[in-house]
């Protein structure tokens, strides 16, 4: 068995996923706000060109501006960051993802070329060029940007959704996976959404321009925002495509997925009925701190919908094939006979910390299988989660695990490594003491073992996939 | 010829390594512009000048000051291409030291978009208007996080290729590395870049001299003595760099697969030295000295990633991954990727010429 060890950071009281989360929001909203930004500027030069609207020209140098020091900048390494930061939290993921899909995210990158360059070219020289030059460069930069969504969306979305894939390992059938339709469309929209509103803001800040004028422009820019009416057939079309289990998450299942999908919804909705008075009533104005809040609610959206988007993967990072703690479903079976930090290189920072050698053996594991997701007692803590279980509470729950909470993975080690974690929750639970017993008893090892034997390796997503299978037969 | 680098390696690693050369060549290019013209700005930030030599307004520094946030989107972009495959090529080291560096490696994203930013001060014309003190610590502000960057670079290129030393360094929870190669490598870097840097920019004086009008004499002179003193020092620290190699990368460097490399890499090198000497004669930018130079860098470049890569491959178990290359090469959309490859620097281009057709129209106009 193949199964690289990597050093595991530890972020202290932050949980991984969120630092992941907090970069990937922020990429993903500067990311969309580019992408609806160059087809919103498409629209504004059609409208200057064809004397549609006096003051469209004035407004597209604002707003390019506005696009080149903020998305160009922060948008482009973050997109970088957001390499890295997958690297930290999971690089068997982003290895996995890379071999897989590199030749698409190598022809999204001529996309990124192609942006950067004919985004430059009109930001430098756009005084100078004709009306049928500055089109050009706009279509063009607009046509990359939204390629670049394109790619980027198949890749994303095959992790939850690989469809096909599973099957034929061929990279067409994965990244034209279920979800892959829907989740294109509605970030379409949701890009037009955040150009429109992020517009309402530069046109506030336009300098010569008269109220009648700035008027029109936000009437004008709104007109963008119609594409949310689509957004409830769009949600609905999109949780249709994810897992049945994923989708009863959302819908109930997890009240913190419920709690974000419900944030996002809410804040859409607002932003909604917002746009519907501002395309219905021509004369609405909307001033720069109103503008700014229905950026946040923008924000406050994206942030929703991108942690269910990640959240409900759960156990998986790539359904199916690779689990969040880097564990392939198949791997866990020998992972269960020689243990899963045997062979882990990395020692504990802090040896010292752990009077018995079982203690250290419960941290490795903790760090190995469960820091992906858990801190010791900070953001989702596991000594707060299962530090009121009695001891053989614990063994029986995280030796079912998957059974435990469908959304975990099944342990992947062995009985000897599954009481030293439980022993390291409970000496972390008493306050760390500085001894510490160890727990050597054979009965209870075995105990384990039965336990792991029922609960079985596979995940609990292939066990109801199975379940559902024999019914139909 | 079966020994030359990359055909020693099966297809699908010698494919990975030279698209991973190719990308890099380009993303090393600019990033020496890059490097270069904000070590210039930051040097003229600080040491002004006075009427009548004021460096601040020089044709070189103008020219930086307008082009540099683009030079650096376009380095960034550039980088994505080598990122992709150096993930492909070497997963495990490369993974480890971005791992083992942490908070220390992921500052770069920070820092370079404070770079960025300050890049874009320089550009402003409000920063004129600004006190002098502050305009320095703009201009060097921008050189430190670039040349930061390139710093952690080296360092985590070289901790990857140290297996040896990884459990040490996480156990004791260090996120700073040093080795002996570290200085030595970054000079060859720096002072190597100053003539490949300076020949981009001698080219973009050479377009501005011919649509506004003659160059002062002292901007080709000057972009000549800066690359000559920077070929002279970049030689001495590649002196240095080699010393300071272990045995196996030491004959990894002079060995039968790169040997024909580092002779081409060295003739390219005496013809950059032989256009600059040129140069320093010449009173304005003359086109074959300046061709000369180009190719020369161009040539040296390459010559000099290929031995970069050869020093790695024999710190890193190269064997054990072919397999995984294998698997990589068997996924499907690679003539897609060359489809739209072709499509689209057939459309940079052709947004190059729209912008150069419309200038021409109007010469008079200036950017802003």
């Amino acid at each position: 068995m193949d199964l690289p060890h990597y050093p595991i950071n530890d972020f202290g009281p932050v949980m991984n996923g969120m630092v992941i989360g907090g970069m990937g929001i922020f990429h993903v909203f500067l990311a969309q706000f580019a992408i609806g930004g160059g087809l919103l500027m498409c629209y504004f030069q059609w409208l200057a060109q064809t004397g549609r609207s006096s003051a469209a020209r004035r407004f597209l140098d604002g707003y390019f501006k506005a696009l080149v020091l903020i998305s160009f900048v922060v948008g482009a390494l973050t997109g970088v960051g957001m390499w890295f930061t997958t690297i930290q939290i999971s690089p068997r993921t982003i290895g996995m993802m890379v071999d897989e899909f590199h030749w698409l995210w190598a022809t999204e990158w001529t996309f990124f070329c192609l942006e950067i360059v004919a985004g430059y070219a009109f930001y430098r020289y756009a005084a100078q060029l004709t009306d049928r030059a500055r089109v050009t460069l706009l279509v063009l930069y607009s046509a990359a940007a939204w390629m670049s969504l394109f790619w980027i969306n198949g890749i994303l979305s095959w992790q939850l959704t690989p469809g096909h894939w599973v099957e034929t390992g061929r990279v067409w059938s994965g990244f034209f996976n279920p979800s892959f339709w829907p989740s294109l469309v509605f970030r379409t929209v949701v890009s037009m959404t955040i150009a429109a509103l992020v517009a309402c803001v530069v046109i506030n800040t336009l300098n010569g321009v008269d109220r009648e004028a700035r008027t029109e422009l936000i009437h004008r820019a709104f007109l963008f925002l119609s594409g949310m009416a689509l957004m409830p057939f769009l949600g609905i079309w999109y949780l249709s495509s994810i897992p049945e289990d994923s989708r009863s998450w959302v819908l109930g299942g997890s009240p913190t997925m419920t709690l974000f999908m419900s944030i996002a919804i809410g804040a859409s909705l607002l932003i909604g009925v917002y746009a519907a008075a501002g395309i219905l009533r021509k004369r609405l104005y909307i001033n720069a701190v109103s503008a700014g809040m229905l950026v946040a609610l923008a924000f406050g959206a994206t942030a929703g919908g991108e942690f269910v988007r990640e959240g409900v993967r759960k156990p998986f990072t790539i359904r199916h094939t690779l689990l969040a703690n880097s564990i392939r479903p198949e791997e866990i079976a020998a992972l269960r006979e020689t243990g899963s930090v045997t062979n882990d290189p990395f020692p504990l920072p802090h040896a010292e910390r752990y009077p018995t050698e079982q203690l250290a053996l419960g941290a490795k594991v903790f760090r190995f299988q469960c820091s992906v997701c858990h801190t010791e007692n900070g953001a989702n803590g596991l000594t707060h989660l299962a530090g009121t279980w009695t001891p053989d509470q614990k063994r029986l729950n995280i030796a079912k695990l998957q059974h435990t909470k469908p959304f975990m993975p099944p342990f992947a080690g062995n009985p000897q490594e599954l009481e030293a974690l439980v022993q390291w929750i409970e000496w972390f639970d008493s306050g760390r003491p500085g001894d510490w017993p160890v727990s050597a008893d054979d009965r209870t090892l075995e105990q384990i073992k039965r336990w792991l034997d029922e609960a079985g390796t596979e995940p609990a997503q292939q066990l109801a996939q199975r379940s559902a299978a024999s019914v139909h037969e | 010829m079966s020994d030359l680098f990359p055909f020693r390696f099966p297809f699908p690693t010698a494919m990975y390594l030279t698209l991973y050369v190719l990308t890099l060549v380009v993303h090393v290019l600019l990033m020496n512009y890059v490097l270069v013209g904000t070590a210039y700005l930051a040097v003229v930030s600080v040491f002004t000048g006075g009427p009548p030599v004021q460096r601040q307004k020089s044709p070189t520094a103008l020219i930086l000051r307008d082009w540099m946030p683009f030079a650096l989107g376009a380095t960034i972009t550039a980088g994505v291409a080598p990122l992709l495959f150096i993930q492909i090529l070497y997963k495990q080291s490369f993974y480890t030291a971005n791992l083992l560096l942490f908070h220390r490696w992921m500052s770069i994203v920070p820092v370079l978009i404070l770079g960025f930013y300050l890049l874009y001060i320089l550009k402003s014309r409000s920063i004129g208007e600004w006190p002098a003190a502050v305009r320095a610590l703009v201009g060097v502000g921008a050189f430190i996080c670039i040349a930061f960057t390139g710093y952690s670079w080296t360092e985590n290129h070289l901790l990857g290729g140290r297996a040896e030393t990884w459990p040490g360094f996480y156990a004791a929870g260090r996120i700073v590395y040093f080795h002996p190669e570290l200085l030595p490598r970054l000079a060859v870097w720096f002072f190597g870049a100053i003539p490949n840097g300076m020949a981009m920019i001698s080219w973009q004086l050479r377009f501005q001299a011919r649509r506004d009008g003659a160059l002062p004499a002292r901007e080709p002179r000057r972009a000549a003595v800066l690359s000559l003193t920077g070929l002279a020092l970049a030689a001495a620290a590649g002196i240095g760099y080699f010393l300071a190699m272990d045995e196996n990368a030491r004959a990894a460097v002079t060995g039968a697969p790169v040997l024909p490399y580092l002779l081409i890499g060295l003739l390219a090198l005496a013809a950059e030295t032989a256009g600059w000497v040129l140069q320093l004669r010449a009173t304005r930018i003359a086109g074959t000295s300046l061709g000369l130079i180009t190719a020369g860098a161009l040539v040296a470049v390459l010559c000099a990633s290929v031995l970069r890569e050869e020093i790695r491959l024999v710190r890193v178990d190269v064997q054990a991954l072919y397999e995984q290359h294998a698997r990589a090469a068997e996924v499907g959309g690679f003539w897609v990727f060359l489809l739209f490859l072709v499509v689209n620097a057939g459309l940079i281009g052709w947004c190059v010429r729209l912008v150069g057709r419309a200038r021409k129209v109007d010469s008079t106009g200036t950017t802003s």
